[in-house]
């Protein structure tokens, strides 16, 4: 007989704070084999069932959700009456008390009682299958999702998921139920990971198109990204990116919001002294001697840049936008955001001009 | 131990040329390099913002990984090369030698344009380097006038030959062709052991005129002192504009240069000229290197070692530079 392990189990998620593997951080090397992170740690549920994502914008469905539109629409809790608008009205909710009471003719309206469909957009390609921290981007952004799908749990709501690789944007059904949420956050994570420089031709703007192509009911649209283009070298917030346009059409009748990954590698360009560095997406190689301390700072000043303008082009398009690192805990930054957005979701998703709510 | 025959290879000298096969290796390393440095996509960091690294990142210099690997190159080249038993030349003191020193004894020699005159200088600087030859040099004296005759046999009586040359008188005309013969005479009759293969014969010529008479022709002299591999090292004395008054006639005896030198180049010995007495003794010291030592091939292979392990400590030093983070 074994003697048991009384040991207490390793904690934390970097070598640092006490996890004896090294976590995401050989997929600086290589591409990594797998997910980097169980299913049962990308949310603690339980935590998260007191948190509510505020809805504002308009929704559809039938069932008897949650969620109260602004706007009247067919459902079954009794409203107030109303003048009758020929043409509009359907005579048969014609409410006949109220027209004989007043001589005018009145329909009765209901309450619209709404359906939250929410639509998460995961980015896999090469560049978010990277870490240096406990996680990888993309294991970082499931995560994100977990956390947003069990916030957005409520009765007849519905979750689907699309995850956008460089040649295909592959699409899971939404469906309703924790079950089917756990069974998507699986697939998400068993989702074969891509290998580098592979077939090209499907950015981000492929991906939030297929993303507006695919929606049926107005509600919620989630994109999960590093919002990254491939060589991309423009810094000038004033230069929309090429996802603003597709994203500021999915805004328009959706309320979406961006999960920006970003890892602290990125954040503060690491001092490793000279090695090559290669775009896991281009063909860029190049030496680098990252132990030139001024190299450093040009390079951590234009990526600073880089992020002011996702910032600039995500306010533009009006979207909510929560930037999250993989190497800090995205429950806390999530809730952090949803107790905030509580109060400024009605002013953030302001529809375009002409476009009703 | 028996150094072997050197072999030469490219432009050094090998005693064991077999050893050089291992040079074959080193295309294959730089091919290697080649295609490693080709196929660096598949090795390196990954990293996602590179679009904004290549824009901001400056210009870093990539010389040193370069020069790593060019000193590594060297490095096993020198080592390769000391494997093979390199030559080297080094100038060794002879242990003995005939030197035959012609002396001009014609007229222009009492040309004045070298204080005192150019027979006093001569007799003087002639005599101060058989002086400091080693002693058991066998010496010779040869008179160069139109009647060139050995004056002594070679000996190493130096007293003896001292007094000879101060009894050199001037005479009529300059044989430079018959001189040489008579110094290769001799040479025949330096005194040797039986046996003993004679020992190596250097002929120092000093003239300061052109040539006027003799029946032998000066190059022709030249080949035959060749044939018999006695270099003979010329010396070109006095300046251009001497002059010597004879019969009441002024006459100009520059020295014929151009004939000395050929003479020089055709028996493998070197040409020098002096315009004064300084330069005639300088030109006497470097005379007593060319006649005091010869070059003896050795091996040389600590030399190409030292070069080697000096290749690879650069090439050390410049991997580590590039692979350390200096604090």
């Amino acid at each position: 007989m074994s003697t048991p392990d009384f040991a207490a189990p390793k904690t934390g998620t970097t070598m640092a704070a006490g996890r004896g593997d090294v976590g995401a951080a050989s997929s600086v090397l290589r591409e990594p084999t797998g997910p980097t992170i169980p299913l049962n740690r990308l949310a603690p549920e339980a935590a998260l069932r007191r948190l509510e994502l505020t809805v504002v914008r308009r929704l559809e469905g039938f069932l008897q959700g949650d969620h109260l539109g602004l706007l009247p629409g067919p459902g079954s809790d009794l409203n107030d009456a109303r003048l009758y608008v020929p043409g509009q009205d359907d005579v048969r909710r014609m409410d006949w008390a109220v027209t004989a009471r007043t001589t005018v003719p009145h329909v009765r309206d209901t309450m619209a009682d709404r359906e939250l469909e929410v639509w998460a957009l995961l980015d896999a390609t090469p560049s978010m299958n990277w870490g240096t921290a406990g996680v990888t981007k993309r294991d970082l952004g499931i995560a994100a999702i977990a956390t947003l799908g069990f916030i957005s749990q409520k009765m007849g709501d519905r979750f689907g998921g699309m995850v956008m690789h460089s040649d295909s944007v592959r699409r899971y059904p939404a469906r309703s139920g924790r079950q089917a949420l756990y069974g998507l956050l699986g697939k998400l994570l068993d989702d074969p990971i891509e290998r580098d420089n592979q077939g090209s031709g499907v950015g981000l703007p492929d991906g939030i198109e297929a993303l507006i192509r695919t929606q049926r009911r107005r509600g919620m649209r989630i994109v999960v990204s590093d919002f990254l283009q491939p060589g991309d070298q423009v810094l000038d917030p004033n230069v929309p990116p090429d996802w603003e346009r597709p994203l500021r059409r999915l805004a328009v009748r959706n309320q979406v919001l961006c999960i920006e990954v970003v890892d602290a590698g990125e954040v503060e360009f690491p001092d490793v002294g000279e090695l090559l560095i290669r775009d896991p997406e281009t063909d860029f190689a190049r030496y680098v001697n990252t132990s030139d301390a001024r190299a450093r700072r040009m390079i951590d000043a234009a990526s600073q840049a880089q992020r002011q303008r996702v910032d600039q082009a995500m306010r533009r398009a009006g979207v909510g936008h929560i930037r999250l690192q993989t190497d800090r805990d995205w429950v806390a930054d999530i809730a952090r955001f949803v107790l905030t957005y509580r109060r400024t979701a009605a002013v953030l998703h302001q529809p375009p001009q002409g476009v009703s709510k | 131990m028996n150094p072997g025959n050197p072999t030469e290879f490219l432009w050094w000298e090998f005693f064991d040329i077999r050893w050089l096969w291992c040079l074959v290796i080193l295309p294959i390393l730089v091919i290697a390099y080649i295609l490693l440095l080709r196929l660096k996509r598949n090795r390196g960091m990954r990293y996602t913002q590179t679009g904004i690294v290549g824009a901001v990142l400056p210009r870093q210099s990539q010389w040193r990984r370069h020069v790593a690997v060019a000193m590594t190159l060297c490095s096993l080249v020198a080592i390769t090369g000391a494997a093979a038993r390199p030559v080297g030349v080094e100038k060794v003191p002879r242990e003995r030698a005939t030197v035959v020193i012609v002396l001009d004894q014609s007229l222009s020699m009492q040309a004045t344009d070298i204080a005192p005159n150019r027979m006093d200088a001569s007799r003087q600087a002639a005599k101060d380097f058989i002086d400091q030859l080693p002693a058991q040099y066998n010496v010779s004296i040869v008179g160069l006038s139109g009647t060139s005759g050995m004056l002594v046999p070679p000996t190493n009586d130096r007293a003896l030959l001292d007094r000879v040359i101060d009894g050199m008188d001037l005479r009529d005309g300059t044989a430079i062709g018959d001189a040489i013969m008579a110094s290769l005479s001799a040479i025949a009759q330096a005194p040797g052991e039986e046996g003993e293969e004679p020992a190596p014969a250097i002929i120092v010529l000093l003239s300061d005129g052109q040539n006027t008479a003799g029946n032998t022709d000066p190059m022709s002299a030249a080949a035959a002192a060749k044939a018999e591999e006695v270099p003979i090292h010329t010396i070109a004395f006095g300046t251009l504009n001497g002059y010597v008054d004879i019969d009441g006639q002024r006459a100009n005896v520059a020295p014929d240069t151009a004939l000395l030198a050929d003479i020089a180049q055709a028996s493998g010995g070197r040409a020098l000229d002096a315009k004064s007495a300084d330069q005639l003794d300088n030109v006497y010291q470097d005379m007593r290197s060319e006649v005091g030592y010869e070059e003896v091939k050795k091996e040389v292979t600590a030399r190409w070692a030292l070069y080697a392990l000096a290749f690879a400590v650069v090439a050390a030093l410049g991997a580590v530079s590039m692979a350390a983070r200096w604090p």
